[in-house]
């Protein structure tokens, strides 16, 4: 950069007081209570010695629902990045003005209703004998006996992918909508089909923005309650249920917040893949 | 002979039809379905559609005792107030993480996104106890902070990128010309950044009104939040009174999303994640 | 200009009518840790009734949710306020579970009360002197006894089972078309294990009674692994409603309820009117739900008079029998005196009070209870 000698922007104390406030509210609001979960999850309540004994009886109570909240929120991130790029893309690519404009009013909808709203209505919606069932049965589409119940696991993944996939299209079809458009014209007029142009020189350009959508989205949902004890709360289920039950149901705070540090942990892991990797793209870029 | 780029165009119709009726009924089938919710009177299998109609529920719903516009209102104040409090700290931080020079800046953003990535349940059960001390549990003053430490990721990050966004060389030649940090800060940067705030601003009124752990904890029983009655009334098998929640609890999103739309364009939040 | 000041004398008047009662009202705060129906019953027909009996009172009611969380979040409440040192606490009236309900007194709580309100004398039953092992006497009032049972639609199940061993044949033979709400999601599930259990673990009184064993739960290796085989021919559901729901809406033809539940619900058009209900051999558990009122309530004497209220026989025999369908919890020749006979022979037409004395079971005791949930998690369902 051309101004590394105007000095712009806040020096390093002015920058740390600026930050100061919100990192206390953190450190009050969310790291004080966080190190009463770690205590809680590592300390012996009769002892007071460090142990790992509630880390034990977790995996030993909960290894399925360990496994199967990874997967439903890694199947369900992957879905919502499909159904994002493909949306957006065709909002940023589509000739046909009608639909592009029809598409930009549709996507958007469930992005404005709450997480315990849309549990709420796929809960209905996704019964055997659900709406869902009803008209396509009612449609001819389907025979009546053939009609399943949703919710499952399956109904977790539906209402994730419906209420997260809004959120994500609308940061990147952002992205997308201010990328440079020459570059996206002389794709297609070298005669390279949209869905080329969309994977090879769109999506690039705007996956910093996608992660970033994405990682939000999976994080929200390791740490949604509502949706999975709405939806299925049964065997396996999420760990979220799992915690709640724990306390509820035992007043056990120590396996619940075993539970809590492992799905933190999950949060991690992606958070520090994410982190290293724009580390390395801005590095690069100086 | 009919050609084939006639042929290749009622194919291409025929698809775009599909997709997006398959996606109108995919996002406004399970909505249609609350709709008729909360007009069912009496339903039950095996009828496809409710016996009887009517606002029996709906009285129900508005009645003196009954708490629905009550937590409606208090949904509302929370959010308003919770985005009054995130923004209040988290324009500094997002201007001094895009352009001061910060130690262990990623450090930084990334501590932002704990409460989002620990489980609500279980911090909120310790921030509930933690609060009692303060005497905070059960005021406004203490939901509005949990509902703040929730947003605060989007408000952060969102703040962030917008300041990123804003091209360093224009401030730069505002301070060249004479203009103090404030100056520079207050009448080029922070305007040109406005839109990915009123962003931030956004999302964090949303997570406001869809957060239910906290105010369950912190705020029950004198702060009753909308959420808080739909789950109670859904768990129950009420499908018309949670329906007629979630109806009333979509009010304030969907009017919000109207209101935004006027002056949030789509290409502004290409600057999020910058 | 006069008509003016007169306008300012009026508005300022009636602001002052209007808000001077309003902040002179007492504040009686009810936490309900059960069913929306039980917030209900007091927001719609306790609050105004005693509303109306001492005016300048304002009931207000929470609703924390059904089963052990519920009540789990009104002892939380209270042992936060108890530990952060506070003299006066923000709830006045508990309606608790068992469990719970004998925590709160363990851990002292709530107040020793009953022998002070004249209605206390008028309850009999067991469950009001201990509470699942824990001796409660004195420091609680049932609020009504509620019982599980199973519903079918006779219309596709014309030869119900009558005992857990029929149950299983029958869901052999109908894969998937019973369906219960596990343990995690509501008591109605839960009480069908423990009645499992009591069937099966071979030792149903020493469960229900004590004294507690450590070492007996290993040998419940057999019914837990039999029950995850009865697992795999059944339907699981959203919860207690969830099994009303999925009766309602066809997608199972029997699962386990709450009787009350089930009488609100065909009473409210949401179940159809043909489904029956049929208490299982050798037994399925039931449970009363508790009045209590915290040792540092800012409204004892309110709270006391409210709870003398609610288990007065009118009230059992209007509120509790009549408008919402739950078993009384004081003594029931109190109650019946004050009823309709149609009314008293409507809620035992399915489940007679024979069935009733035979096959109405306590839960466990604590410790007990927490096994058999632990078992289950344990061994059925990972």
């Amino acid at each position: 950069m051309s101004n590394e000698t105007i000095s712009v922007g806040p020096g390093r104390t002015t920058a740390l007081l600026l930050v100061a406030p919100s990192l206390l509210m953190i450190g009050f609001l969310f790291l004080y209570p966080f190190a009463y979960s770690v205590l809680s999850a590592f300390v012996d309540n009769g002892t007071g010695d460090w142990h790992v004994a509630n880390f034990i009886k977790a995996v030993d109570f909960y290894s399925n629902d360990i496994l199967f909240t990874i997967i439903i929120v890694l199947l369900s991130t992957v879905l919502i990045g499909f159904f994002a790029i493909a949306i957006a893309g065709y909002l940023t690519l589509g000739e046909n003005r009608f639909a592009v404009s029809l598409l930009r009013w549709l996507y958007r909808w469930p992005l404005f209703i709450p997480f315990i709203v849309s549990a709420q209505l796929m809960r209905t919606f996704l019964a055997k004998n659900g709406m869902m069932n009803n008209m396509l049965v009612g449609s001819g589409l389907m025979e009546p006996l053939s009609a399943v119940s949703f919710l499952d696991w399956r109904g977790i993944v539906i209402t994730f992918v419906w209420k997260q996939t809004p959120f994500v299209t609308l940061l990147v079809a952002g992205a997308m909508a201010s990328l440079d458009r020459t570059t996206i014209e002389a794709g297609r007029n070298l005669g390279a089909s949209r869905l080329r142009v969309l994977i090879e020189l769109v999506v690039p350009q705007v996956a910093t923005t996608l992660m970033v959508g994405l990682i939000l989205s999976y994080v929200v949902m390791l740490s949604v309650l509502s949706v999975p004890l709405m939806i299925n709360a049964q065997s396996p289920t999420m760990l979220t249920v799992d915690m709640a039950w724990r306390i509820n149901s035992y007043g056990d705070y120590g396996i619940a917040n075993a539970l809590g540090i492992m799905s933190y942990l999950f949060t991690g892991i992606v958070a520090w893949f994410y982190l290293r990797q724009s580390l390395k793209e801005k590095g690069a870029m100086k | 002979m009919i050609p084939s780029d006639i042929v290749a165009r009622s194919l291409a119709l025929a698809a775009r039809v599909l997709a997006i009726g398959g996606l109108a009924f995919v996002i406004f089938g399970p909505i249609t379905n609350m709709l008729l919710w909360s007009v069912a009177e009496v339903w039950y299998y095996p009828h496809k559609l409710p016996l009887e109609w009517g606002f029996a529920f709906w009285e129900r719903v508005f009645r003196p005792q009954g708490n629905a516009m009550e937590s409606l209102f208090s949904s509302i104040s929370i959010a308003l107030l919770t985005v009054v409090v995130s923004l209040t700290v988290a324009i500094p931080a997002g201007y001094a993480l895009a352009r001061g020079r910060l130690p262990m800046r990623y450090l930084i953003m990334l501590l932002f996104l704990l409460p989002q990535a620990f489980p609500a349940v279980a911090v909120h059960m310790n921030v509930a106890r933690i609060f009692y001390g303060w005497s905070l549990t059960g005021t406004t003053t203490g939901v509005v902070l949990v509902h703040a430490s929730q947003g605060m990721v989007f408000a952060v990050w969102i703040a962030t990128a917008a300041f990123s966004a804003v091209d360093g060389e224009l401030e730069a030649a505002a301070r060249n010309i004479g203009a103090s940090r404030w100056q520079a800060f207050r009448d080029v940067t922070l305007p040109l950044a406005l839109p990915g705030i009123l962003a931030s601003a956004i999302f964090v009124f949303l997570i406001s009104m869809d957060e239910f752990t906290g105010t369950y904890f912190v705020g029950a029983p004198d702060i009753i939040t909308l959420p808080m009655l739909l789950f109670t009334s859904s768990m129950e098998g009420n499908y018309q009174i949670a329906s007629i929640s979630s109806l009333i609890l979509l009010v304030p999103s969907v009017a919000f999303m109207f209101v935004i739309e006027r002056f949030l364009k789509a290409d502004v939040l290409a600057k999020v994640g910058g | 200009m006069l008509t003016n000041k007169r306008l300012v004398m009026a508005l300022s008047t009636a602001a002052l009518v209007v808000s001077a009662p309003a902040s002179a009202q007492t504040v009686l705060n009810v936490a309900s840790g059960g069913s929306q129906n039980m917030v209900e019953y007091i927001t719609d027909y306790l609050g105004p009734m005693f509303e109306k009996q001492n005016p300048g009172v304002k009931v207000r009611v929470t609703g924390t949710g059904p089963g052990d969380a519920g009540s789990q979040k009104i002892l939380e409440k209270l042992e936060a306020q108890s530990a952060a040192g506070k003299e006066v606490w923000d709830l006045d009236v508990v309606v608790a579970a068992q469990k719970k309900t004998g925590e709160m007194v363990e851990k002292g709580l709530l107040a020793n009360y009953r022998s002070e309100i004249s209605t206390g004398k008028l309850v009999t039953r067991d469950t009001a002197k201990t509470a699942l092992g824990v001796n409660v006497d004195g420091y609680v009032m049932p609020m009504f006894h509620s019982q599980t049972a199973i519903a079918y639609n006779p219309d596709v199940v014309s030869d119900p089972p009558t005992s857990y061993d029929e149950l299983r044949a029958w869901t052999e033979k109908h894969p998937k078309a019973f369906g219960y709400n596990g343990i995690k999601n509501g008591m109605s599930g839960l009480a069908f294990v423990v009645g499992w259990m009591y069937a099966y673990s071979g030792d149903a009184a020493t469960i229900q009674n004590g004294p507690y064993d450590p070492a007996k739960k290993a040998g419940w290796s057999k019914p837990l692994a039999d029950l995850k085989d009865f697992n795999k021919n059944i339907s699981f559901t959203p919860g207690n409603a969830g099994t009303l729901d999925m009766l309602n809406r066809g997608e199972i033809v029997m699962g386990p309820v709450w009787v009350d539940m089930f009488y609100s619900w065909q009473a409210d058009g949401r179940v159809s009117p043909n489904l029956k209900l049929k208490l299982l051999s050798p037994g399925m558990p039931g449970q009363p739900y508790y009045y209590g009122t915290p040792t540092k309530a800012e409204n004892k004497e309110l709270a006391k008079k409210f709870i003398e209220l609610a288990t007065s026989p009118k009230v059992q025999a209007e509120g509790i029998v009549n408008k919402f369908n739950w078993y009384p919890g004081i003594d029931a020749n109190h109650v019946e005196a004050a009823l309709d006979k149609a009314v008293w022979k409507k809620l035992f037409t399915d489940v007679t009070p024979a069935d009733l004395a035979a096959k109405g079971k306590p839960f466990p005791i604590a410790p007990y209870f927490d096994d058999i949930k632990e078992g289950y998690e344990k061994q059925v369902s990972n």
